[in-house]
C-alpha cells in the first residue's frame, strides 16, 4: 500500500506539470490580454504593465520563471519583504536564513494581493462552506437512499426520489435567493448574506471562534448548496443498495438465517457504497475549491468567483493558481478514495 | 473490519460532541450585542423607547459596493470607481469636484495662480492648506503619523510631487499615468521610460506649501486634471521606508499598514468580503470638504440581489434595484418613497465602422441612428430612468451641451427621415432593402443582448431591414472592434467620465488615436479635420458658454453630419435610501461625498 500512494504521489508531480502547460498554453492562446481594457490604454502604459508583469519576455520563458516560482524552493538570508513579488507559502526561519517555497505570483486585478493571499484568505471560506455542504449532502442523500431501496416501490420511495429530483431540478441560484427571501428578510432567522469567520484562520482553514455566529451564517448556504449533491447522492445510493441486495451473497446470508438488519448493514450497505464513494471524491474537490454561484448569492468572499473572474480578466498567475489548485485536491481526493475502496472490498488490492 | 467502523463513528460521535462543546463554551462575544444594537431597524430602536444609547452610539452606515473585492485603493493605480470612492474618503486631491454640481473647487490647494507661457505652456502654481497631519488607524483608534523625531506628519507640496512622480514612474506601472502624461510638460518621456530622469517632469514642491506644475496646453480642464486621484500625496516614508518606518511596498494600503488624510481613514479591510473607514478626528475642515458626520462607513462586497435583500431586511443603509425589482419598489408605498434615479456621467452607444460595407455611407448610418426608438427602449427594456441620448458627452459635463438649452442639437428617433434616408441610398445604389447585409456585435451579457434585440426590432420595423446580431466575450471582442480588419460593421461601447469635462468625452473617444477610433485603424476608422479642429479649439477656449457652443458644434458632426456614432442612453442610478440617512446624490459616476451625509435617527 504505502509504495502504490508513493507510486500516485509521483504521478500527481506529472499531472501537475501536463495541466499547468496546458493551462499555461491556452490561456495564452485565447485572444484579449490582461490590459485590454473598454478605455484603451495608450500602448506605453500597457509597455509599463506588460513590464512589471514580465508579460513582455517570451512565453517560454514565463513559463519558465513560473515552474521556477512555485515549485523551485529558496535559501535566502533576508526576510519576507512583505511586498507582491516576494511572497511565498511556505516561509521557515531555519537558524539565520529563510527557507521559502512556492510563489503563486500577483493578480493583476487586486493590486495589493498575490495568488497566495486568495489562498489564505478565501479558500479557507471556500473549504468551510464546502465541507458543511458535503457534509448536509451526505446526512441527508444517503439516509434518503437507503430508505428508498429498502422500502423499494412504496409511498417512501416515491416521496424520497420525489426530494432528490427537487434538489437536482432546482439550481442554487433559485434556492438561494429563495431561503434568503423567506429565513433571512421575512422570518430573519438567518443574516441573509456574509460568512462568519473572517482571516487569519487556525491552521489556514479553521474558523478562529466555532459558535452559534459561525453557524449563524453558515447553514443558509450549506443547505442550499448540498441539497443539490444530497440528490445525486440519494439516488445513486438506492441505484447502488437495489442491485446489492440482489447479489448471491445476500442470499447466503439471508439463507442461513442472519437478521435481515445484519445483512443489510454488513453485507449489502457496505458493499454498496463503492460507487457513492467515488462520487465524493469528485464532488469534494468541486466544493472545497469554491461555488461561483453559491458564493455570490450569500455573499460568501470565498475563492468560487476567482475560478471564474480571473479567466475573463485574463488574470493569468490566478487562472493558473486555481486550476492548479483545483486539480490537487482532485487528485488526492481520488486517491482518497481508492485507498477507501481497499477497505470496503477486500478484494481490491492495489499491491 | 468492525472496529474500524466503530473507530470511524466513535470519532463521529466525539467530533459531535466537540461541536456541541464549542456552543456553549463560546461565550456570545461583545461584538454581537454591539451588532445588535446598529444593526436593529430603526423602528425597533424607537419602539423600545431607549433612544439614548442608539443616539450616543457611533453613527455607522452601511452601504454596497458591489461584487467582487476593490481592486486597490493605492491612489496611484486606481482605475475604477469603487477604489476612486475609498480613496476620495481617505485623501484629498489639490481641487477637488463638487458632487452635485461636477464643479471644479480647491481641495488641498487653497488657491492657485495660472501663467500662460510663450511656449504655448501653461504653469500653475497651487498654494497648499497647511496644518493637516497624516494619519493612521492603529487598531484601537485613529493617531497621527509621527516623524522619525516624535513629530506630527503634515501633509506638504512634496508629498503631492512624491505622488505625482510615482504615478508617473515607469515601474509603478499605473494605468492611469496616462492622464497625467498627456497633461503635465515632460511626463509623457518619463513614463514611456524615454528618461530615467524625474526632474525633467514639470512638478515642483518649491516649499511645503507652494506647488508649481507646468502643463503642456493653456487648457482649462488643467486644474481638474491636478485634482485626480493619481495626484494625490503619497507617504514616500511608508512606501519606500525610512529610518523609523518599514517599507510596506505594494502592500501599504492593506490594514494596518494604511496612512491618509482626508474626512475618513482606513479601519478594516477584509478582502472580498467589506471594507470599513472611519472617521479622522484630525481632519480641521475645508470649504468642499467638511469634517465628518458619521463615524465609520462600511462597504459590503454584495452583488445588487443580495444586497437589495440585506437592504429590505433592514441592514443596509443604501442600496441598488434590481431590473427585476424596479416595478414592484415603484408600486411599493414605502420604497417608492425611498427611491431615486439620479444622472451618471456615462454614456452607451453604437460605434459605426465608417470603412465597412453598406455602413460607409453617411445616410446608412443616420438611417440606423434615427430609425432607434430610444424613449421606448428605457421604457420597455432598461426600465431605470435612463435618458435617450442625442449625442455622445453625458450633460452635467464641463463644456457638454445640455437639452433644454439645445433641444434640437444630434440626432433623435425619427421613422420618416431614416426611411427618406435610406431610401435615397438604395436608389443611387440601385440596391434593395434585403441586399444589406449588416452585422451588430457586442459583448457576451444578457443586458447587452436584450438592448440588441430590441433596437434590431426597430430596425426591421422602421426600415424593413434584417441585421444580424453577434456577441463575443468581453477581452475578444475588445481586440476584434480595435483590429483594421475584423472590426464589425456595427458595435457596442459605453464611456464614463475620467474627469468631469467634455473634453475627457469628445477628445479622448472619437479623435483619431482615441479609445474608439485607433490611429493605426479599426473601431470607426474616421478622421474629419474639422472635428479634430473643433475639440482642440474647444480645449483651449476660457469662456464657458463658447466653449459649449463650440462642442455642441463637435456632437453635430459626431452623431449627425457624419453619424459615425449612434447615442443611445445616458446612465441613471436607480437607488434606495433609508429616510434616516440625510445624503447627498453624486452625479460623477457613482463617487460620493460622504463626509455630507448624516444619520439622523
Amino acid at each position: 500500500m504505502g509504495r502504490y500512494i508513493a507510486r500516485r504521489l509521483i504521478y500527481l508531480l506529472v499531472v501537475l506539470f501536463v495541466v499547468s502547460a496546458i493551462t499555461f498554453g491556452l490561456m495564452h492562446a485565447v485572444p484579449g490580454g490582461p490590459f485590454d481594457r473598454e478605455k484603451a490604454l495608450p500602448p506605453e502604459i500597457i509597455e509599463n504593465l506588460n513590464k512589471r508583469y514580465h508579460l513582455d519576455e517570451p512565453l517560454l520563458m514565463q513559463y519558465g520563471r513560473y515552474l521556477y516560482d512555485v515549485f523551485i524552493p529558496r535559501i535566502s538570508a533576508t526576510p519576507p519583504q512583505g511586498s507582491v513579488d516576494d511572497d511565498f507559502l511556505i516561509t521557515v526561519k531555519l537558524g539565520n536564513v529563510w527557507f521559502k517555497w512556492m510563489n503563486f505570483g500577483p493578480t493583476y486585478s487586486s493590486r495589493s494581493r498575490t495568488v497566495n493571499d486568495i489562498f489564505r484568505q478565501q479558500l479557507p471560506v471556500s473549504a468551510q462552506l464546502g465541507i458543511m455542504a458535503l457534509l448536509v449532502a451526505i446526512i441527508i442523500g444517503m439516509p434518503l437512499g437507503i430508505l428508498a431501496a429498502l422500502k423499494q416501490n412504496t409511498i417512501f420511495d416515491y416521496l424520497g426520489m420525489s426530494v432528490a429530483i427537487f434538489g437536482v431540478s432546482v439550481p442554487v441560484i433559485i434556492l438561494g435567493p429563495l431561503m434568503i427571501w423567506i429565513f433571512g428578510v421575512t422570518l430573519k432567522w438567518f443574516p441573509p448574506t456574509g460568512w462568519g469567520a473572517k482571516p487569519p484562520f487556525v491552521l489556514g482553514i479553521f474558523p478562529r471562534e466555532l459558535g452559534p455566529e459561525f453557524f449563524r451564517y453558515a447553514i443558509m448556504p450549506s443547505v442550499a448548496l448540498g441539497l443539490g449533491s444530497s440528490a445525486i447522492i440519494a439516488r445513486l445510493t438506492r441505484a447502488s443498495l437495489l442491485q446489492t441486495m440482489r447479489e448471491d451473497y445476500i442470499r447466503t446470508a439471508r439463507a442461513k438465517g442472519l437478521r435481515e438488519s445484519l445483512v443489510i448493514v454488513r453485507h449489502a450497505l457496505k458493499n454498496s457504497l463503492i460507487p457513492v464513494v467515488t462520487i465524493l471524491g469528485p464532488l469534494f474537490a468541486a466544493l472545497v475549491t469554491g461555488t461561483f454561484v453559491t458564493e455570490v448569492t450569500f455573499g460568501i468572499p470565498g475563492m468560487g468567483r476567482y475560478f471564474v473572474t480571473s479567466i475573463t480578466n485574463r488574470d493569468y498567475p490566478v487562472i493558473m493558481g486555481t486550476i492548479l489548485l483545483y486539480a490537487l485536491i482532485l487528485v488526492i481526493a481520488n486517491l482518497v478514495v481508492d485507498i477507501v475502496y481497499a477497505y470496503l472490498d477486500p478484494r481490491i488490492r492495489y499491491d | 473490519m468492525r472496529t474500524k467502523l466503530f473507530l470511524l463513528i466513535s470519532v463521529l460521535v466525539l467530533a459531535g460532541l466537540v461541536l456541541g462543546a464549542c456552543q456553549p463554551a463560546a461565550p456570545t462575544p461583545e461584538k454581537i450585542i454591539q451588532t445588535v444594537v446598529v444593526e436593529g431597524t430603526p423602528r425597533e430602536v424607537v419602539v423600545t423607547a431607549t433612544p439614548a444609547p442608539a443616539a450616543a452610539g457611533p453613527k455607522v452606515l452601511r452601504l454596497n459596493m458591489g461584487p467582487g473585492d476593490i481592486p486597490t485603493i493605492d491612489p496611484a493605480l486606481a482605475t475604477d470607481t469603487s477604489s476612486v470612492q475609498i480613496i476620495e474618503e481617505t485623501s484629498v486631491g489639490l481641487t477637488r469636484q463638487n458632487e452635485e454640481t461636477a464643479e471644479v473647487l480647491p481641495g488641498m490647494a487653497e488657491s492657485w495662480d495660472v501663467v500662460n507661457n510663450e511656449d504655448g505652456t501653461q504653469t500653475v502654481t497651487f498654494k497648499l492648506v497647511t496644518g493637516i497631519p497624516w494619519v493612521r488607524w492603529n487598531g484601537k483608534e485613529v493617531e497621527q503619523v509621527l516623524d522619525c523625531e516624535g513629530n506630527p506628519r503634515y501633509v506638504t507640496a512634496y508629498d503631492f510631487e512624491y505622488g505625482i512622480l510615482r504615478t508617473l514612474n515607469p515601474k509603478t506601472a499605473s494605468d492611469y499615468a496616462y492622464v497625467l502624461a498627456f497633461a503635465i510638460k515632460g511626463a509623457e518621456d518619463y513614463n514611456a521610460g524615454k528618461t530615467d530622469d524625474p526632474t525633467t517632469v514639470a512638478v515642483k514642491a518649491l516649499d511645503e506649501k507652494t506647488l508649481e506644475i507646468t502643463f503642456n496646453e493653456q487648457a482649462a480642464y488643467n486644474v481638474n486634471i491636478a485634482g485626480v486621484w493619481v495626484a494625490h500625496a503619497m507617504p514616500k516614508w511608508l512606501i519606500e521606508g525610512d529610518d523609523c518606518t518599514e517599507a510596506r511596498g505594494d502592500k501599504w494600503t492593506e490594514t494596518g499598514f494604511f496612512q491618509g488624510y482626508g474626512p475618513y481613514t482606513l479601519k478594516e479591510w477584509v478582502h472580498d468580503s467589506y471594507i470599513t473607514l472611519v472617521k479622522n478626528p484630525f481632519w480641521p475642515g475645508l470649504p468642499s470638504v467638511p469634517v465628518a458626520k458619521i463615524d465609520e462607513i462600511t462597504w459590503t462586497m454584495l452583488d445588487e440581489v443580495p444586497a437589495f435583500a440585506e437592504y429590505e431586511a433592514g441592514n443596509l443603509d443604501v442600496a441598488g434595484v434590481p431590473l427585476a425589482d424596479i416595478d414592484r419598489v415603484k408600486a411599493d408605498p414605502e420604497l417608492s418613497k425611498q427611491l431615486v434615479i439620479g444622472p451618471v456621467m456615462c454614456t452607451y452607444y453604437y460605434g459605426f465602422n465608417t470603412k465597412a460595407k453598406f455602413v460607409d455611407d453617411v445616410r446608412v448610418r443616420r438611417a440606423l441612428s434615427m430609425a432607434i426608438d430610444r424613449q421606448s427602449l428605457i421604457d420597455n427594456v432598461l426600465k431605470g430612468g435612463q435618458e435617450p441620448a442625442q449625442w455622445f458627452s453625458r450633460p452635467g459635463l464641463t463644456g457638454a451641451p445640455t437639452p433644454d438649452k439645445y433641444p434640437d442639437l444630434g440626432v433623435k428617433f425619427d421613422p420618416e427621415k431614416a426611411k427618406a434616408e435610406l431610401q435615397s441610398y438604395l436608389d443611387e445604389k440601385g440596391l434593395k432593402v434585403s441586399d444589406l447585409d449588416i452585422t451588430l456585435m457586442f459583448n457576451t451579457s444578457s443586458g447587452h443582448q436584450k438592448i440588441a434585440e430590441a433596437i434590431q426590432q426597430m430596425w426591421k420595423e422602421y426600415l424593413g431591414l434584417d441585421v444580424k446580431l453577434a456577441n463575443q466575450e468581453w477581452k475578444v471582442y475588445l481586440k476584434t472592434i480595435r483590429d483594421p480588419q475584423a472590426t464589425p460593421q456595427i458595435f457596442r461601447l459605453g464611456w464614463c467620465q475620467d474627469y468631469p469635462d467634455a473634453n475627457n468625452f469628445l477628445r479622448e473617444v472619437p479623435t483619431k488615436g482615441g479609445s474608439s477610433n485607433p490611429a493605426d485603424g479599426g473601431g470607426f476608422n474616421w478622421e474629419n479635420p474639422k472635428f479634430e479642429e473643433l475639440v482642440v479649439q474647444a480645449a483651449r477656449e476660457t469662456d464657458p458658454q463658447k466653449r459649449v457652443d463650440l462642442y455642441a458644434q463637435a456632437e453635430q458632426i459626431l452623431v449627425y453630419e457624419d453619424a459615425v456614432m449612434a447615442p443611445i442612453y445616458w446612465y441613471t442610478r436607480v437607488t434606495v435610501t433609508k429616510p434616516y440617512v440625510q445624503r447627498t446624490f453624486s452625479v460623477l459616476g457613482g463617487l460620493e461625498h460622504i463626509e455630507k451625509w448624516d444619520i439622523t435617527r
